[in-house]
């Protein structure tokens, strides 16, 4: 395994992500991720509360539109996830708080769905939105998984036992 | 500033950052979620206020908005604590010079949207559109939260040498 991590360390793509003094490397990149956050966990976190304090009885709406931004934030996150990732492969995948983020990312797009579905399904019958406790249920644990992604996220700068795979402690 | 700067160093804040190590990144992660929040509630009212999400009534948006505020509050307090923690860092920092501009950009759209725009917006039914001058500054809101996540980002690459 860390010889698969040194072959992507030493790619150019990581490489260049690592090394270059251009703000348009690693300090873009995460930019990027941060956008990406705002996007897909902001309107989330934002549709949750809504659902949880204002939504009962409110008129069905077309939130084609508020679902596409969410997945442009998706979009953008996975890929500059990706890009970070290829820079300092062995510092994510020897930590488990990494694994510990893709899954609570995993339930969060889950419940995402199952909240689309539940409440946003423009196939369902009726013209008001129906708040049932199934979707309280999930907006509450949307915003425990959108905030365990966040400090699962933040914590990776400070648990990880390899920095580089290519320059061992 | 050298005198400031000193003055922060010798606050118990300063000490209290400093001195444990799991106050700062759990602060991060505070002041993430707090990001979240506030760029979540907000952006939503905006990008409604700009014709996304048209069938919501902005004035049902608008009671998120407390939630905004909340998440401000958590970012505030968790960035006074990194302020604390390394004063030089961030007063000899041009993105964080850039950021603080546009905090002060966003409170003035925000005092001129109250001003101006408010009464008018909280009338719109869900389907209405909202008056062009409202567009324009939830378009302003929207840039200028995005140049704070930018700026915010781009914090750790202008630092000066320690």
């Amino acid at each position: 395994m860390m010889a698969l991590f040194v072959w992507i360390e030493q790619s150019a793509l990581s490489v260049w992500v690592r090394e270059s003094p251009s703000l348009l490397a690693f300090p873009f990149i995460l930019f990027l991720h941060t956008l990406g956050l705002a996007l897909l966990a902001g309107i989330s976190v934002a549709l949750d509360l809504w659902l949880l304090m204002g939504a009962a009885r409110a008129r069905r709406i077309a939130t084609r539109g508020l679902f596409r931004a969410m997945w442009l934030g998706f979009a953008i996150n996975a890929l500059s996830g990706v890009v970070l990732l290829a820079a300092y492969p062995a510092k994510a995948l020897t930590n488990w708080v990494f694994y510990t983020k893709m899954v609570l990312i995993l339930l969060a797009l889950l419940a995402l769905e199952a909240t689309r579905r539940e409440v946003f399904d423009e196939a369902r019958p009726g013209d008001t939105i129906v708040v049932t406790s199934r979707a309280r249920a999930l907006a509450i644990a949307s915003l425990a998984f959108w905030a365990g992604t966040i400090l699962t996220g933040r914590l990776l700068a400070y648990t990880y036992v390899i920095l580089l795979a290519s320059d061992p402690p | 500033m050298p005198a400031l700067i000193e003055w922060i160093r010798h606050t118990p804040v300063s000490w209290f950052v400093l001195n444990y190590g799991w106050v700062w990144p759990i602060s991060e992660s505070v002041h993430f979620c707090g990001l979240t929040l506030m760029t979540g509630t907000v952006g939503l009212f905006d990008l409604r206020l700009l014709g996304v999400g048209r069938g919501i009534s902005p004035r049902s948006l608008h009671r998120l908005l407390r939630f905004g505020v909340a998440g401000f509050a958590l970012s505030v307090i968790t960035g006074t604590l990194f302020i604390a923690g390394t004063p030089e860092q961030y007063f000899y920092n041009a993105a964080f010079k850039v950021k603080v501009t546009c905090l002060f950009l966003i409170g003035c759209n925000v005092i001129l949207f109250y001003s101006l725009e408010f009464k008018r917006v909280a009338q719109l039914g869900p389907d209405d559109d909202a008056p062009l001058a409202a567009k324009w500054m939830a378009g302003a809101s929207l840039v200028l939260l995005t140049c704070v996540m930018c700026a915010g980002r781009m914090l750790t690459f202008f630092r000066p040498p320690f």
